[in-house]
């Protein structure tokens, strides 16, 4: 177990701070709408417009409209092939760079899980059916995953390498956590991380075929729990070495104190019912952050609703965690797969910056199997100190990332 | 902080083992174009298969039973490279090994029946067997489970800069000094979707030879197979230097970017670069660049023998640097124009004495990266 200090700097380690942030989800566009949606309570899942749900048990996601998400493109012909994914993040890195304009990163990490899928939809439906494939180089020159982070760093003349991690649904956390030990072992001084998806057809009905999806409302930790919805985003957040930004006077939103991955080998698609990989993955945060676990002020869990991931991240909880408040936003949103864990991590801000607890809504009855403390259905007013995010995902990867208010 | 090469493993479409492979390139063997065709007949293509019989040695494990065949590529190459490094993890000693998997296409084959059984018969056909191999993690997590490994796993998507910017990224992973090893693992596999889909980008051409910066770009020939190196602190080969890059983007920006990377990375005297020319127009930014910054030192590129294999291919052109600097030989360099105004040789080539090598990878899809090896 971790040491009970509340100092958490390692010997030698530079302290990482989160210095800009943006943010585009079901719960709002940019930081303020987000905040809003999540003190309110909002249910942004509705019915999916995309595709068609023809056959699939599951008809609702967390949309994001293209009428507001399109608002802001650019002109040019450039501007129209890009995927809907590239414009989610350049609206994520537009709000971000809008409070640090200045800001170089070294380095950018991003996750996803499927990049411009729906365009590879497209293409293959085109060829399926023998029809135009006349948009066809448009597709397949936008469909790769690195493509729309390529996208936002040229809309904004940034020309950093781009790391694409695609570790399912743990892919944002992973980016954010990687990012963090880059910065925090000294090699760099600024990156940028986050992570997006985009809603696609092919990964829908890929959950839907598993039944990990539900025609309900998504329920995480509720007794009556039968699945989850997906959702779609984007989020970035720019990583600075603390004391670099405190020269140069730059304005301070949280520092990320602690990183911890793990993988279990259990399944591809089941966690260990054990939890023995969530409960590594905030071990090694908390190690990270030689910090204990009662000094954690609340989980923003993983929480995707299905049966045996809320089983395994309760008990992994309740093993490590006393009655510590945990909620699972996902409710709210749907899962954004590679974005949710970038997204998680900003609404985690967003719980330290204005000291509430975000709500876990359609919460009716407690599962007596899960020992937790459910932020249920309503905001919280709250002391924030040290929160904790978690992101698991496909193939046992499992990641945890802690934040702590800034205190100059 | 300079890390080391402590093992290597290589599948490919000239077989499987890395001495057996290198010594096939170096008889200026180039493996036999399969003809593929699409699947309502329409077009043929052609592809470097791996031949089964790469494959017939390697240990079957329960994670294979379901999986595409990216998975058992990968497979092989990484317990290839641990076996030659000597090292046999156990619940302990795994722990201190990180993965990384760099890919770019992933399991196309899987995702492409999935697919296809939802836009023909409806989505309540859909296989709930085949979708988690179509994530790109699924080949990474089997590997993992093969071996046991319970820390960190990353899956870096990209184009065929990816292989480099995954071993970027094992360098990072490695400043962490609980961590004994980094596996790096790149793999591809490939199929007719694939081949549309590059003949669509004009990338494609439709029959071999591949040929490498010809005065005009007939295009690639797409292969597969897996690469793994095992980074550790102690090894024949230091990686001595890695350069991240950078995206360029557009064609005409190619040039400069890599000319870049040779500046930063030609600090030593180098004797001979691994370029990534396929035969497509990368062939031209990179003669020009490599003219212009290192004019004198050797120029090799496994792709006319090989193909062009994406996701793995600069895990391929790490092995062979490598094989290079410790046989003190490069392979010749098949189906090259004479009036190429490189270092090149048609015959395999001594470079003894050579102590640095520049692998270079240059993607189709904007990214480019490079490093530097060199012999102890």
């Amino acid at each position: 177990m971790a040491k009970s200090n509340d100092t958490n700097e390692k010997r030698g380690a530079a302290r990482v701070a989160v210095v800009a942030a943006g943010v585009v989800s079901p719960l709002g566009f940019g930081l303020s709408e987000t905040l809003d949606s999540l003190r309110e309570a909002r249910d942004c899942v509705n019915g999916v417009t995309r595709f068609s749900v023809t056959g699939c048990r599951c008809k609702t996601a967390g949309q994001l409209p293209d009428e507001r998400l399109l608002e802001r493109r650019c002109n040019g012909a450039h501007a129209r092939r890009r995927h809907r994914a590239s414009h989610m993040v350049i609206q994520a890195l537009g709000e971000a760079l809008t409070q640090e304009p200045q800001f170089k990163p070294e380095l950018t990490v991003v996750g996803t899980t499927s990049g411009g899928m729906s365009y590879g939809e497209d293409y293959f439906r085109s060829l399926n059916r023998n029809s135009s494939l006349r948009r066809s180089p448009t597709w397949i020159a936008n469909y790769p995953a690195q493509k729309p982070v390529i996208d936002a760093q040229e809309a904004f003349g940034i020309s950093a390498p781009c790391q694409v991690i695609a570790n399912a649904c743990a892919s944002g956390t992973n980016a954010i956590g990687h990012a963090f030990e880059c910065v925090r072992s000294g090699r760099y001084q600024r990156l940028l991380a986050g992570g997006y998806d985009a809603l696609s057809e092919l990964v829908f009905v890929g959950f839907d075929s598993l039944r990990a999806s539900t025609p309900e409302k998504c329920r995480p930790f509720d007794r009556d729990r039968t699945g989850m919805v997906l959702g779609e985003g984007a989020a970035v957040l720019a990583l600075e070495n603390l004391d670099a930004a405190r020269v140069r006077g730059a304005r301070v939103l949280a520092e990320i104190i602690g990183y911890g991955i793990s993988t279990d080998n259990f399944h591809m698609t089941q966690p260990d019912p054990s939890g023995i990989g969530p409960r590594q993955a905030m071990e090694r945060a908390l190690g990270s952050a030689n910090i204990s676990a009662d000094v954690v002020d609340y989980i923003n869990a993983h929480g995707t609703a299905t049966a045996f991931n809320d089983a395994a991240e309760g008990k992994a909880i309740s093993a490590l965690f006393d009655r510590v408040p945990v909620s699972s936003t996902k409710s709210m949103m749907g899962h954004s797969l590679g974005a949710a864990g970038a997204i998680e991590a900003i609404i985690s801000l967003l719980a330290l910056q204005h000291q509430f607890l975000p709500p876990n809504i359609n919460f009716h009855a407690a599962d007596e199997d899960i020992d937790l403390n459910v932020v249920a259905n309503e905001a919280q007013s709250a002391v924030l100190r040290t929160v904790l995010s978690n992101s698991f995902g496909f193939g046992g990867t499992n990641a945890s990332i802690l934040m702590r208010k800034f205190e100059a | 902080m300079n890390l080391a090469i402590a093992g290597m493993g290589w599948i490919t479409p000239l077989g499987s083992g890395v001495d057996p492979v290198w010594e096939r390139l170096l008889q200026g063997e180039e493996a036999r174009a399969e003809k593929i065709t699409d699947q309502f007949g329409d077009q043929c293509y052609s592809v470097f298969h791996v031949p089964e019989s790469a494959l017939a040695s390697s240990a079957a494990h329960p994670r294979l039973r379901r999986a595409s065949v990216i998975s058992r590529f990968a497979a092989a190459a990484g317990v290839e490279a641990l076996e030659a490094a000597g090292v046999k993890p156990d619940s302990q000693s795994a722990q201190r090994i990180a993965l990384v998997f760099a890919i770019s296409n992933g399991g196309v084959i899987y995702t492409k029946r999935f697919y296809r059984d939802i836009v023909e018969t409806g989505a309540q056909s859909a296989s709930p067997l085949l979708f988690p191999e179509t994530v790109f993690n699924a080949p990474a997590s089997h590997l993992a489970a093969i071996l046991g490994i319970t820390g960190a796993t990353y899956t870096l998507v990209g184009d065929s800069a990816v292989g480099l910017m995954a071993i970027k990224m094992a360098e990072d992973l490695m400043t962490n000094e609980a961590l004994d090893y980094c596996l790096v693992v790149g793999a591809e596999e490939v199929d007719w979707l694939l081949c549309d889909a590059y003949r669509r980008w004009r990338l494609l051409r439709l029959a071999p030879p591949v040929e490498p910066f010809a005065r005009i770009d007939r295009g690639m020939i797409l292969s597969e197979g897996a690469g793994a190196i095992l980074i550790g602190r102690d090894g024949p080969i230091i990686i001595e230097a890695t350069q991240a890059g950078g995206h360029y983007r557009t064609r005409a920006e190619t040039e400069g970017k890599i000319k870049q990377i040779l500046y930063d990375l030609s600090q030593a005297k180098i004797d001979f670069v691994i370029s990534s020319a396929n035969g497509t127009f990368i062939d031209k930014a990179e003669c020009g660049a490599v003219q212009g910054i290192i004019p004198n030192a050797f120029v090799y590129t496994a792709k006319p023998a090989l193909g062009e294999s994406v996701g793995a291919a600069g895990l391929w052109q790490v092995i062979l640097g490598s094989q290079a600097l410790r046989c003190g030989e490069l392979p010749p360099l098949l189906h090259a124009e004479a009036t190429i105004p490189l270092r090149i040789s048609p015959l395999r080539i001594p470079v003894a004495g050579a102590r640095h090598t520049i692998v270079l990878s240059c993607g189709v899809n904007q990214q480019v990266a490079g490093l530097r090896l060199s012999i102890r």
